[in-house]
This record gives structure tokens, sequence and C-alpha cells, in this order.
């Protein structure tokens, strides 16, 4: 106990020192590429210091520590707008993936995936998850992306949508349809893919928010080794699934990765409902308390999670309220704090935090109810998974995919 | 205090629901529902039996020195099986003020008998609609205790009552006993919470307190049989999940379990949500008692308790069809215990505005 307690202060002492040269304040108003180039900066640095890839193997230059030590750094660094963004896909799935299925049948992959490893950590390469596509996304199993044999090797034909930080990418992890002819869950293939090779075209997407850090991806004939290949034949579904729970244990916010509800009360004590004390008002108040009862609920439930984890016990499946519970009430709040701000809250900047503008919140909250799994995906598994309650009825179960009218 | 259960806790929570199951009667409950003035004594003396009187009681005074989270774990437990004696919360209620407040005789002449069953004590704190009153219209000298204490819960068969009341135009914490009181039941939906209209008319009393202190040791005793009550709503909340959940596996229309379909299953989602929310949050307020920080955590349990068992209660009906309006099949008992909890410890107003206030600083 008193071992993490010492090494949150030290994570914390850590990034009060590097919040200068890396934090919010540095980061306002760089372009997207000055802002790449500070985390790569960044990326570097929290490698030297040792808090990098810290439940990771020291052989792949991690720090070989457990995952909680993994989540207190991360609860800590939230805090201080460190340009982490683009790596924290890269670093969440694919290269932690690539360390369990990229080794190659007798480890004979292992320096190459060494030096990725290396690299991914130090921020000179990023990886990007290439699952999503315009006919499969809650519905992953519905991809279309084909992978065709081509003598020792296979041909990669058609498009993803979605992926994080493609513009950016060395290298992703992609899933593709190698068998149309079974059930569809059943003919997938998983694969690394070298995101500079002929044939990769990527598009960024403008968001409702202004950024355009999502991409479209189009594959034209790209070459892929066998070598490429991290999953059986048509087993790459089960390494798409391990991909999405590798990590199990991940950083939370109970403010749905919006402002902290102090930041709804500082500005209720500035502003007026009807020229009385918005915090006078019972609508304010209830807002008020309705929010810090949920928020403190989930704060309990992660709490209670991280003294399992360190009593070695396994946590409850509840922690999986989190993202559903907290996104949806960062989106009311946000909305009740620009409409009670009258004309200032018309006033917008594209470029302000999520963490600490009511706008930036607002107009970006959708996103997190629909990536990483959309709202009605996570009441499904809450309700299939938790509760045990029946599948929906699937009218493509058990059908062959070229079967299946599209 | 840690938020995990330790062993000899979960083994209080594994025992009181197993007795408890053994022993409360489902068409006796139905029953009592049209009897007023009447509850189920079974209850009552399995918490005797067990201890359950003497969990939150100094050893000194014959009570097993344990807390708010034993306790909150047997009222779970009660919730779960709408057992509930309204006497476990306000019972706990009372002992913490006199081990609080009282002077060595007034501890030795009352602790020992209600940690040991002897004595029932209710709460008077509550007056026309206000949980805790600012200027109560009972009012109180030094010894004698006048005016009415509307809808008191327990109030019918309880012998000793802790009254908020005003003493010199201030609040005042004053404990009386109620054989020489006029008591009158009030019908109810809820009639086994013995809810009794009291007249106090120059009945003998002790203050225990009076001034600014009273108000905050007030609010703390209805804080802490908030908590208590919270975690009885979760109990019944977890059973009517598990009822509900359970139907919907079985219950077929269209050709599949009415489970499958989504409106169904979401809602059965959405209430896990609320419940483990508010289970999470009595286990937290359960361990800060006494501690800073506690009016917030209680509150936050009050509101997210009540609104989960009052959210399980509506889909739990709802999710049965026409059997849940039934009265054998009795998950109106749930209902109406949802009522009878949310109003008892004070509606969610008067909560949203006390949590607020110890946010903010800034009264309503
Ligand atoms: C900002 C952002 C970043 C992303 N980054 C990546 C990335 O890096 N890599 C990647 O692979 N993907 C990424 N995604 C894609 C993301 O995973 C998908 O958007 C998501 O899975 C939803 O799929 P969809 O957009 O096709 O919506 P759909 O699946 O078409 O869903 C539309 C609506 O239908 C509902 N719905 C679908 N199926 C059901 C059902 N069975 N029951 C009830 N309702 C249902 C959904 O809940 C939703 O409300 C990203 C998405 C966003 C918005």
């Amino acid at each position: 106990m008193s071992n993490l307690d010492d090494y949150r202060i030290e994570a914390r002492n850590w990034l009060a020192s590097m919040a200068g040269m890396f934090g919010c304040e540095a980061r306002h108003g760089l372009s997207h590429e000055d802002d790449l180039a500070l985390g790569r900066e960044y990326m570097r640095a929290r490698h030297d210091a040792g808090f990098s890839g810290i439940n990771w193997p020291v052989e792949f230059g991690g720090q070989g520590l457990s995952h909680i030590e993994k989540v207190v750094f991360e609860t800590e660094e939230m805090q201080f707008g460190m340009p982490v963004g683009y790596f924290g896909i890269s670093l969440g799935m694919p290269v932690p993936i690539l360390m369990r299925y990229g080794l190659g049948e007798n480890g004979e992959h292992l320096p190459w995936v060494k030096e990725r490893v290396l690299r991914a950590l130090r921020g000179e390469e990023i990886w990007c998850q290439l699952f999503s596509e315009p006919a499969g996304g809650s519905d992953l199993a519905g991809l279309r992306t084909r992978a065709e044999t081509d003598g020792n090797g296979w041909r990669l034909n058609g498009q993803k949508l979605w992926t994080s930080w493609a513009q950016y990418s060395d290298y992703g992890v992609i899933i593709a349809r190698t068998d149309p002819t079974v059930a569809k869950h059943n003919g997938l293939t998983y694969f690394w893919v070298d995101m500079k090779a002929a044939g990769v075209e990527v598009r960024p997407i403008k968001l409702a928010g202004g950024d355009s850090h999502v991409n479209e991806v189009f594959f034209d004939d790209v070459r892929l080794e066998d070598s490429q290949r991290m999953s059986p034949v048509g087993g790459g579904f089960a390494v798409a699934m391990a991909t999405l729970m590798i990590e199990r244990y991940v950083a939370t916010d109970s403010g749905g990765f919006g402002p902290h509800l102090d930041l709804f009360i500082d500005l209720m004590r500035r502003l007026e409902v009807n020229e009385r004390p918005a915090l006078g008002d019972g609508r304010v108040r209830s807002a008020i308390a309705r929010n810090h009862a949920m928020r403190a609920g989930l704060d309990s439930i992660t709490t209670r999670a991280m003294l399992m984890l360190q009593a070695g016990m396994e946590p409850g499946p509840e922690g999986a309220l989190n993202k559903l519970v907290s996104v949806r009430s960062r989106q009311k709040l946000s909305e009740l704090a620009i409409d009670l701000m009258g004309a200032d809250g018309l006033q917008f900047d594209p470029s302000a935090s999520q963490k600490q503008d009511w706008g930036s919140s607002w107009i970006n909250s959708p996103t997190g109810r629909i990536a990483g799994g959309a709202d009605e995906m996570l009441l499904n598994t809450i309700a299939e998974r938790i509760l045990g309650l029946p599948q929906d009825h699937r009218p493509d179960k058990g059908v062959a995919f070229n079967q299946i009218p599209a | 205090m840690s938020i995990l259960y330790d062993e000899g806790q979960e083994a209080i929570a594994n025992e009181s629901a197993r007795i408890l199951e053994a022993r409360v009667n489902k068409a006796r409950q139905l029953e009592l529902l049209e009897m007023v003035g009447e509850y189920d004594e079974t209850f009552w003396h399995t918490a005797v039996e067990q201890g359950w009187t003497a969990l939150a009681i100094g050893e000194e005074y014959g009570g097993l020195g344990l807390g708010l989270v034993e306790l909150g774990l047997v009222a779970q437990a009660a919730g779960a099986i709408i057992s509930g004696a309204p006497f476990l919360t306000s019972g706990y209620g009372v002992a913490h003020a006199i081990e609080t407040l009282g002077t060595d005789e007034i501890r030795a002449n009352w602790l020992p008998g209600l940690a040991a069953g002897q004595f029932r004590a209710a709460v008077c704190f509550a007056e026309n609609n206000s949980p805790l009153p600012m200027r109560p219209l009972v009012s109180s000298s030094e010894d004698r205790l006048s005016g009415r204490k509307p809808a008191v819960t327990g109030g019918i068969k309880a012998d000793l009552a802790l009254v908020y009341a005003s003493i010199d135009g201030g609040p005042a914490l004053v404990l009386a006993p109620l054989d020489a009181t006029r008591r009158t039941a009030v019908a109810s939906f809820d009639n086994s919470r013995l809810f009794a209209d009291i007249d106090f008319d120059g009945t003998p009393c002790h203050l225990l307190v009076s001034g600014e202190d009273a108000r905050r040791l007030a609010l703390d005793v209805l804080a802490r049989m908030a908590v208590v009550t919270a975690h009885e709503q979760v109990g019944g909340a977890q059973t009517l999940l598990t009822t509900a959940r359970d139907y919907a596996l079985t219950r077929k229309a269209f050709g599949q379990p009415i489970g499958a379909f989504q409106s169904v299953k979401h809602r059965i989602a959405e209430l896990y949500g609320q419940l483990e929310i508010a289970r999470a949050n009595c286990i937290n307020a359960a361990s800060k008692a006494g501690q800073e920080g506690f009016l917030v955590a209680a509150a936050d349990a009050r509101l997210s308790a009540t609104e989960a068992y009052d959210t399980a209660a509506r889909d739990c009906v709802q999710i049965h069809g026409g059997i849940g309006v039934t009265w054998e099949q009795g998950l109106h008992l749930h209902m109406r215990r949802t009522r009878s909890l949310a109003s008892e410890q004070g509606n969610m107003l008067f909560w949203e505005d006390l949590l607020v206030d110890e946010l903010t600083g800034v009264a309503a």
C-alpha cells in the first residue's frame, strides 16, 4: 500500500517537473505537426524516466511492474494534459498484441518485434488499429476488406474507416476476410500491415468538433507476406477480441473524460439564474447533487477495484459501467453548462481542452458514446455477460457470409 | 476503514441473509399490509436473538462494538426480503445519539436495554413534510415535552424516542419514554412500518443537547440512519433485479424469451448500473461514519439507493406484465416499501440540498 503511495508521489513529481515543457499550456495553439513532435519528445523523456510500458516485460523495454502501477501512472498523467493521445491506441492495443501474437511460431520474429516495441514506446513509431469499416462497426465480423492468397503471401483490397491516427502511423494491425463462404466470424484472418507500403492510401475525415484524427484507409492490392499473419487462417476474430480485451485495466474517469464536477460548481458560483445566484436554484442544485452521487459511486467502484487488485483478487464486473454512465452524464452536464452561460456559452474554441472547456466537452461527447463500443453494445454486453440475459435475435447467425443479404 | 469487506463482515452478510430467508413469510407480509398498527414480530425476535440490536453499541454497554458497515450488511439482507423492522434503523440512531451525547447515567439506563432488545426506540425528527424542521413545533423545557410528531416510524410500538424539539427558541435533542404519550396509528400503504402520530403533553423528557450542536448532531443521526436505509434499499433493488432477470429468461412472447427484446434487456442492464453505483456509495458511506466527508457520502448513498430501488420496483413490475400487479405475486410489497423508505429519512430534495450545502457552502 505505502509502496503504491510512494509510486504515485514519484509519478506525480516527475509529471509536475515535465508539465511546463509538455502540459496543457505548452501545447496551446500548436499546429498538429508541432504538437505531435512535442508528443514524440515527451514519449522519449517518459521512457527514459521509466514510466513507459509500465506493466510490460523488461526484455521488451518495459518496466516489469503490474497493471496497478500502470493505472496509477495513467490516472496521474491524465490530469496534466500531456501530448499522449497520438500514442494511446498504439501502445494500448496493437503493440501489446504484437508482443503476444507477432513473434512467429518459433519466436523467429522476436528481434524485429523488440525493435518495433522499443520504437513505439519512445514515440518514434506509431501503430494504428484497422478494424472498423463502412460495413463493420458494432458488427465487426461484417467487415468486407479481403485478403486473398497470392503465391506464398496475401493480397489486400478494401477500405477501413474511423482509423484513429492512421495518417501518422507506421504500422497497423488489420483484420480481413479470407473466406467469404463460411459464417462471418469464421472467415477472418489477422495481419499486421506496413502503412507506408505501396497501395495504402490514408484520407483524414474531419469530425464534428473540427479535428481530423480519424481516417479512411484504402488498400489497393497491397502485398502482405505470410509472416505478417498474426492468427491462424480463419482464426482472426479471436485475436481481434483479444485485442479489444488486452487492456483490461485502464485509467477511468467518472467525469467521462470531460470537465470535473468542481468546474461546474465553480461556474455556477459565478452565474445567475433569473437574476438570482445559480447555486441557490433548485434545478442547478439537483443537477450537481445527482451528478455527484453518480460520480462518487463510479469512483468508489474504481477504488474498490484497485484495492482488490492489490489484494490479489479479481475485481467485480461493475467496472464495465464507467464509460456508459459517465460519458452520457458528461454530455448532459455540458449542455446545461453552455445553456446557463448564456452569451458566453456561445463562444467556441475548437482547440480548447475537453477536460476544461464545456463547449469542447459537449461537441466531442458523442464520440465517447460511440467509439470503443457504442452505448447500446455496452448495454448488450452487461445484459448478456454479467446478467446472463439472451443474445439478440441474429438473422445472420450460421449463414455463410456471401449468403447474407447486403 | 477499508472499503473491502473482511471475512467477518462477509459472514454477517451471508448469515443474516440465510436466517431471514428461512424465517420470513410472504403470506404473513401480505396479510400485515391490511392490519394497521401490527408488524411481523419474527424479524424483531430474530434481530434480538442474532445480536443485531447490539451490533453497533459499545461493548461496555452490552453491545458488540461494531459499526455502520456491519449494520448496513444486515439491513441489506433485511431489505432483500422486505423484512426490515423499523427498529433496526431507528434503534441504531437513538443508541448512537445516547452514546454520543448521554451522561453516564443515561447511557447506563438505556444502552444495555437497547442492545438486548428490551426496548424499541423511535426517532421523531420530521414535522409536516420537513425531515428536520428549522423551528420544530414540538417544544421542550428542561424536562417536559409538548406537541405532536406525525407519522413516526415504529411509533406505535416504540418504548423510547429521540425527539428533535425547540427549546428557548433554538433546536434541541431530547430523549422521551413513550409510555405516557397518546399515540394514534396511521393507516398507510406500508402498515408494518408502524407509523403513528405521537402527542406529547407535558411528557417527562431528558435534554441531550441544545443549540447549533443539536442540529449538527441531528443531521449526523439522520445521515447514519439514511445509510442504513440505503443498504436496505440496495438489498431490495438487488432482489428486484434478480427477479426481473429470472422472469425475463422464462417468460416467452413472440417466439423468444422477453429478455431477448432489447427494451427489456437494456432496462435490466441500466438497472444493474444504478444498483452497483448505489451499492458502491453505500459501502463508501458506511466506512466514513464519524469522519470528515460523511454527510456528503451519506447523501450520495441516500440519493443513489433511493433512485435504484424506485427504478427497480417500477421496472420489475413492468417486466412482469399483468402478473406483476397482482396482490398474490407480491411485487407491490417492494413498491410500497420503496415509498416508505424514500419518505422516512427525508425526501430527495432535502438530500440534494444538503449535499450541495456541503459541497459548495451555499445554502438553498
Ligand atoms: C472518434 C472515433 C475513433 C475511432 N477509432 C477507431 C480506430 O482507431 N480503429 C477502429 O477500428 N475503429 C475506430 N472507431 C470505430 C468505432 O469502433 C465504431 O464507430 C463503433 O464500433 C460503432 O460502429 P459504427 O460507427 O459502424 O456504428 P454502427 O455499428 O452502425 O451503429 C449505429 C447505431 O446502431 C446501434 N447498434 C448497432 N448494433 C446494434 C445492436 N446489436 N443492438 C442495438 N443497437 C445497435 C449502435 O449502438 C449505434 O447507436 C472509431 C470511432 C470514432 C467515432
